[in-house]
C-alpha cells in the first residue's frame, strides 16, 4: 500500500513538473541549422528509483546499528573510523550528499508550515531515526554516519583545543543557525541549510567556486579544530545534542570504574570531556548565582524576541518575493530591463506592482512574528547557557558531556582500563 | 627484509609531503582553469557576438558566416575541455588529498603513543566565569547589533505608493516604437482633408484647453508637489470623451460603435465578387496575419497582424487601401522573449483594436497592450502579464468614455482592466472571481438606468458599471470555452454558447427571462435587434427568435460555419461564414435572402462598414467593397 502510495507520489510529481519542463524547453529555444543538423531529443533524468530511496534508509540504520555496538560494545575507535570513511564514500560521494538528516530538519519544518507539502518518507526517517538513536545511544551519528562530520574528521590532524569560553560563545551559533534556517521555511523563503552546505559541492565534484573555496576553508580550518562545522554551525547537532543529553546507554570513557589516571584528560578534541570538580566552592554564592541567572532568563527572551523583530526587514530581504519588491520600489527604471530576468518573469506573471507590494509586505510581516520567536528562542538558548555555567554539579570522575560528545571513540583508545579487566573484576566479585 | 619504524615514518612523511605539494599544485591549476573557464563561455564571447553582429549587417556574408562557425566551434572545444580538466583535476586533487590523509594516518599509527592535544591550563571555577562573560557580551552584543540593524535598515516598502512603477513604466521619450510611415498618395490627400479637420480641431481644442487649465493651476501645482509624492510624468494628454453620435459615424470597435453587432451606415453594396473582382475597390494583403476585424475612424482603418517575430498595427487609406504606417509592439517591458503558444485558428492577433479617434488601442496574444496616436507614434504601452491561453487571447478592446477596456480571463484567473486612455494608468481593475478562461469580449449597453459593462465566460455572465468596475449583476448560465460575446437590445442582454444555453438576460434585474438551447453559437456572438435575435452556429445554422419570449421564427442550413459574428447595417443582415461567403439576408420573421457574395477566400472576420462600404478581412486579404 506504501509502496502504491509512493509511487502515485512520484508520479504525480513527475507529472506536475511537466509543464515546467515544457516552460523550461520553451523559454530556451533550440537553435536551428540551415545545414540540416537535426537536434537530438531532450532527455531528462529518471526520478531515483523507490527502492534506492529504501536502501539509503537502510543504511542509515545498519551504519547507526554498527557504529553504536562499535561505540558503546566493542569500544572500537578504528571501527567507528572506518565505518565514518564507508559513510563518506556512500552518503557523501555516492549519494552526493543528498539525502541528508541535516538539511531533512527543513522539509519537516516545511510539511509542518505548510499542509500541502508532500514531505518525502525517506526525509522523515532521515530526520527521525538518528534522533531516537542518539535519544538511546548518543550521537553515535557524528560518529561514523554523517558524511560531512567523516570528511572532517579525516583532516584533523593538528588539533588543538580550544578555551572553554570560545567554544561556549561559537556554540551559540548552531542554535541561530538552527532557528534562522527553519524561519527561512517556513515563510517558504529558502532552504538555507541546503543553500550553504559548504561540502555538497565537494561530494559533487561541482560546485560555484565560492562554494568549494567555503568547504576548502572548513577543512582547512579542521586540521586544527576538529569538526569545524560539526560543533559550530550543524543546526541538526543542535537537536541531537538534546536526545544526547537524556541518552541511557551514552558512550563512557572508561568501561569500568575511572581509576583518576588523567590521561584521557587532554584526548577529546572537541572539548567533551568534563573533569572532576575540585572541592572548595562556595555553595552559597552559586546558589545567588544560579538564581540570578535563572531570573535573568525572561529578560534575555524578551531582549532576544525584540532584537528578532527588529531584523525582520533585513532578514526578509533573503526571500524572493521581498527582494524583488524592494528592488522595483527603489529602481523603478528596472521595470524595462528586459535582461533582469525575475523582472521579465513578474512581468509575465500578469500581477500587478500593488500585489506584489502587498505580497511582499504580507512575508515581511510573518517574519517580525518568525523573528520574534527566533530571537526570543536566541534569548532562552543564552539564558540557559548561562545558567549551566553557573550551575556546580560534583563530579568525581572524567566524564562525557553527553550533549556535545560526538561518540568518536577517541577518549577510549586513552583509557588503560579495557573491557578485560572489567570482566576480571566483576568476575572476581 | 623489515623496513625500521623510523624509516617507515620518513617514508610516510615523504609521501605526505609530496601528495600535499602534488594537491597544492592541482588546486593552483584547477583555480587557473576555473577563471579561464568563466571567461570562455560560448554564450558570452565578445569576439564572437562582434561577429554576430556584423553579421545582422551583411546577413549574406558567407566568408563571415564560415569564421563564425569555425569560431564559434573553436570557443565550444575550448569550454568544454576546461571543462574535462576541471573534472580530471578534481579527481587528481582528490586523489592527492586521500594519499596525504592516508600517509599521515599511517605515520601516525606508527608513533607508539597515542596523540594528546595541546594542553591548556584549565580551572573549571575561572573558565566558567570568564565563559558566562563572554556570552553576557557576545549575547548582548547581538542584541545591541540586532537593534541597531533594526533601527538603521530602510524598508523601501514603506515608501511604496501605488501604481507608482506602472505610471512610469514607459515614457514616449525613451521608448521609441519601430514605426514605418508611408507616404500619403497625392490622390488621397482631398480624402484625407474631408475628415480630417474635424480630429484636428478637437485635439486643438482639447490641447488648448489643456494649456489654460495648466496655467490657471500651475500655482497650486507647484503647491501640491511639495506635500504630495512626485508623480511620474504622464505620456499624452488628456483624451476628449468622444460622444455616442461621433462614434456611431465610425466605426471604432469590434461589431460597431455599439459593440453590439449594429452599425449605422446605409448604401451598402449587396453583391461582389472577389474573385473577378467585382465591386473590389480595392485589396491587400497585409504583412502580417491575423484574425482581428477593421476598425474604422475617418479616413483611417486599423488591423493587426503578428507572428513569433513580430506585432505589429497598420493604419490604411481606407478609400485607396495605401498603408499610411505600422508600427511594431516591440521594447515592451514585460514582453516575453518567446510567444506563447497559440492554435493556427486564433494566433497572436486575434483580438480588434478599438479607437476613439484620439488614439488607437491593440493588444496581441502576448499580452502586449499598445497605445498610437493617430499617426501610429507610440503614446504608452505595457504587458499585462502573457495570459495563459491555449488557443490565444482573442478579447478584443472597447473603450468607455476615457477608459479602455480589457477582458483578460485566462488559465490563471480572470481580470477585466479600464486604463486611462490618455495615460495608460490603471483606472481600476476587477479579480473576476468564479470565473474561467473566455474568448468573449466586452460589450457596453445603456441599460437606460446607467452604462452597464457586460461579460460572459464560464460559468458567469457579469455586469459591472464602467466607471467604477463595480459589480452590478451575475448569471451563472454559461459552460464550456466561451466565445461568443453577449448580444444586447431593448434592456435584454443574450448571452449563448455551444453546450451550455441561449439565455436571455434582464440587464435591470439581473434575471434570466427566457433560455433556449436549440442552436448555440461557438464563437459568432448573437445579433438582437428589431424584437428579433439572430443566432449563427459553427455548424452552419442561422436561426432567429422572438427576442422577447424566445420563440423561434426561422432557421437556414448554410453550406459553411460562421465563426464571424451578424452585423445589422442598413435593414440587412451580414454575416461571413467560414468558406468565405457573405449571407445577407433582411431581418424580419421570415428568411429572405438578399444575396449572398463570395469573397474568394476563407474568412473568419466580422464585417466593417463606413461611407457606404463594407470592409472584409480573408485570411490573407483584406478587402474594400464599394458600388
Amino acid at each position: 500500500m506504501t509502496k502504491l502510495k509512493h509511487f502515485l507520489i512520484t508520479l504525480s510529481l513527475f507529472l506536475i513538473n511537466l509543464p515546467l519542463w515544457a516552460q523550461a524547453q520553451q523559454r530556451f529555444p533550440k537553435p536551428e541549422f540551415e545545414t540540416g543538423y537535426v537536434q537530438p531529443p531532450t532527455t531528462t533524468p529518471d526520478p531515483r528509483a523507490l527502492f534506492l530511496e529504501y536502501l539509503d534508509v537502510f543504511v542509515l540504520i545498519a551504519a547507526l546499528a554498527i557504529v553504536s555496538w562499535l561505540a558503546l560494545k566493542k569500544r572500537s575507535r578504528s571501527g567507528i573510523f572506518w565505518m565514518s570513511v564507508f559513510s563518506l564514500l556512500y552518503f557523501g560521494f555516492y549519494r552526493e550528499g543528498c539525502i541528508c538528516s541535516i538539511g531533512a530538519i527543513q522539509n519537516v519544518a516545511l510539511a509542518i508550515a505548510d499542509p500541502t507539502y508532500v514531505l518525502p518518507l525517506s526525509a522523515l526517517l532521515f530526520f527521525i531515526i538518528p534522533l531516537a538513536v542518539a535519544l538511546f545511544f548518543g550521537r553515535t551519528f557524528c560518529a561514523g554516519v554523517c558524511p560531512l562530520g567523516a570528511i572532517q574528521d579525516l583532516v584533523a590532524f593538528r588539533p588543538i583545543e580550544l578555551p572553554k569560553w570560545l567554544q561556549k560563545v561559537l556554540g551559540l551559533i548552531p542554535y541561530l543557525y538552527l532557528a534562522l534556517a527553519i524561519l527561512y521555511v517556513v515563510t517558504k523563503s529558502d532552504f538555507i541549510i541546503c543553500r550553504y552546505d559548504p561540502f555538497v559541492g565537494i561530494f559533487r565534484f561541482d560546485a560555484e567556486f565560492q562554494m568549494l573555496l567555503l568547504g576548502g576553508l572548513f577543512l582547512l580550518v579542521g586540521v586544527f579544530v576538529a569538526r569545524p562545522y560539526c560543533r559550530f554551525f550543524c543546526p541538526y547537532g543542535v537537536l541531537l545534542g538534546w536526545m544526547s543529553t537524556f541518552s541511557k546507554k551514552h558512550l563512557t570513557i572508561t568501561p569500568s570504574a575511572c581509576i583518576q589516571c588523567k590521561l584521557c584528560a587532554n584526548s577529546c578534541p572537541f572539548g567533551a570531556i568534563e573533569e572532576p570538580t575540585p572541592a572548595g566552592s562556595n555553595r552559597k554564592q552559586d546558589v545567588k548565582r544560579f538564581m540570578v541567572y535563572l531570573l535573568f532568563i525572561p529578560l534575555w527572551i524578551g531582549l532576544g524576541g525584540l532584537s528578532g523583530s527588529m531584523l525582520h526587514v533585513p532578514l526578509s530581504k533573503m526571500n524572493k518575493t521581498v527582494y524583488l519588491a524592494n528592488e522595483l520600489v527603489e529602481n523603478p527604471e528596472l521595470i524595462n530591463d528586459q535582461e533582469h530576468i525575475d523582472v521579465v518573469t513578474f512581468m509575465q506573471s500578469g500581477k500587478s506592482m500593488d500585489e506584489l507590494v502587498i505580497e511582499a509586505k504580507q512575508i515581511q510581516s510573518q517574519f517580525y512574528w518568525g523573528g520574534w520567536i527566533m530571537g526570543a528562542f536566541m534569548g532562552l538558548v543564552i539564558g540557559l547557557t548561562l545558567v549551566k555555567l553557573s550551575s556546580h554539579r560534583s563530579r568525581q570522575d572524567y566524564e562525557t558531556d553527553k550533549t556535545n560528545c560526538l561518540s568518536c571513540g577517541r577518549c577510549m583508545d586513552y583509557c588503560p582500563v579495557k573491557v578485560n579487566d572489567k570482566m576480571l573484576i566483576m568476575s572476581k566479585k | 627484509m623489515t623496513i625500521p619504524t623510523k624509516d617507515k615514518i620518513n617514508i610516510a612523511k615523504t609521501i605526505a609531503w609530496i601528495a600535499s605539494g602534488f594537491s597544492i599544485i592541482i588546486c593552483v591549476m584547477l583555480i587557473a582553469n576555473y577563471l579561464q573557464f568563466k571567461s570562455v563561455d560560448p554564450l558570452e564571447s565578445d569576439a564572437l557576438n562582434t561577429l554576430v553582429e556584423r553579421l545582422h549587417d551583411t546577413p549574406r556574408d558567407e566568408a563571415l558566416k564560415e569564421d563564425i562557425r569555425a569560431l564559434d566551434l573553436l570557443i565550444r572545444k575550448a569550454y568544454f575541455t576546461s571543462q574535462w580538466q576541471i573534472r580530471i583535476g578534481a579527481y587528481l586533487l582528490v586523489f592527492g588529498i586521500i594519499i596525504f590523509i592516508l600517509a599521515i594516518r599511517y605515520q601516525n599509527s606508527l608513533k607508539s603513543k597515542l596523540d594528546e592535544l595541546e594542553g591548556i591550563e584549565k580551572n573549571p571555577f575561572l573558565d566558567k566565569q570568564l565563559a558566562r562573560k563572554w556570552v553576557v557580551y557576545v549575547g548582548a552584543g547581538l542584541v545591541v547589533l540586532a537593534l541597531l540593524s533594526g533601527f538603521l535598515s530602510y524598508n523601501a516598502l514603506d515608501t511604496y505608493e501605488p501604481e507608482l512603477i506602472a505610471d512610469s513604466a514607459v515614457t514616449p521619450e525613451t521608448t521609441q516604437p519601430d514605426q514605418e510611415v508611408v507616404v500619403n498618395e497625392p490622390g488621397t490627400e482631398s480624402a484625407e482633408a474631408q475628415t480630417a479637420p474635424i480630429v484636428e480641431n478637437e485635439v486643438r481644442e482639447q490641447q488648448e484647453s489643456t494649456t489654460t487649465e495648466t496655467s490657471q493651476s500651475e500655482t497650486k501645482t507647484e503647491q501640491e508637489q511639495k506635500t504630495q509624492p512626485v508623480e511620474k510624468p504622464l505620456s499624452g494628454t488628456a483624451s476628449k470623451i468622444v460622444s455616442q453620435e461621433e462614434l456611431n459615424k465610425n466605426y471604432p470597435f469590434f461589431r460597431g460603435a455599439l459593440t453590439n453587432g449594429i452599425a449605422f451606415q446605409t448604401n451598402i453594396p449587396e453583391t461582389w465578387d472577389g474573385a473577378n473582382g467585382e465591386n473590389i475597390l480595392w485589396k491587400i494583403k497585409p504583412p502580417k496575419h491575423g484574425y482581428n476585424s477593421p476598425i474604422i475612424w475617418g479616413d483611417k482603418l486599423f488591423i493587426t497582424g503578428a507572428d513569433e517575430e513580430a506585432r505589429q498595427v497598420y493604419c490604411y487609406n481606407k478609400n485607396t487601401g495605401d498603408l499610411i504606417w505600422q508600427v511594431n509592439a516591440d521594447n515592451i517591458p514585460g514582453s516575453p522573449a518567446t510567444m506563447p503558444q497559440t492554435t493556427d485558428d486564433t494566433g497572436l492577433a486575434a483580438p480588434s483594436v478599438a479607437t476613439n479617434g484620439q488614439a488607437v488601442f491593440a493588444i496581441f496574444g502576448s499580452g502586449d497592450l499598445i497605445s498610437l496616436d493617430m499617426d501610429g507614434k507610440r503614446l504608452w504601452a505595457k504587458n499585462l502579464g502573457v495570459p495563459d491561453n491555449h488557443y490565444g487571447h482573442s478579447s478584443s478592446l472597447i473603450i468607455y468614455k476615457d477608459k479602455l477596456i480589457v477582458q483578460y480571463d485566462t488559465n490563471k484567473g480572470g481580470k477585466v482592466f479600464a486604463f486611462n486612455t490618455s495615460t495608460g494608468e490603471k483606472a481600476w481593475e476587477k479579480v473576476r472571481t468564479g470565473v474561467r478562461i473566455s474568448w468573449a469580449s466586452p460589450v457596453l449597453i445603456d441599460s437606460g438606468e446607467g452604462a452597464q459593462l457586460i461579460l460572459s465566460a464560464e460559468p458567469l455572465v457579469i455586469s459591472y458599471n464602467p466607471d467604477t468596475g463595480e459589480k452590478l449583476w451575475e448569471v451563472d448560465c454559461m459552460m464550456g470555452e466561451v466565445g461568443p460575446s453577449v448580444g444586447y437590445a431593448d434592456g435584454i442582454a443574450y448571452a449563448a454558447n455551444e453546450y451550455a444555453t441561449l439565455a436571455a438576460i434582464d440587464v435591470k434585474t439581473g434575471e434570466t427571462i427566457w433560455e433556449e438551447s436549440e442552436y448555440l453559437p461557438e464563437v459568432s456572438s448573437p445579433l438582437a435587434a428589431d424584437g428579433l435575435l439572430i443566432i449563427a452556429t459553427s455548424y452552419g445554422v442561422i436561426a432567429c427568435y422572438d427576442a422577447k419570449d424566445g420563440t423561434k421564427y426561422w432557421e437556414q442550413e448554410c453550406d459553411d460555419g460562421f465563426y464571424g459574428s451578424p452585423m445589422l447595417a442598413d435593414g440587412k443582415v451580414y454575416i461571413i461564414d467560414m468558406s468565405g461567403k457573405t449571407h445577407i439576408f433582411k431581418l424580419a420573421k421570415e428568411y429572405q435572402l438578399v444575396a449572398e457574395p463570395e469573397l474568394g477566400e476563407k474568412a473568419a472576420c466580422t464585417p466593417a462598414f463606413s461611407d457606404g462600404k463594407i470592409y472584409l478581412r480573408g485570411f490573407e486579404n483584406l478587402y474594400c467593397i464599394g458600388k
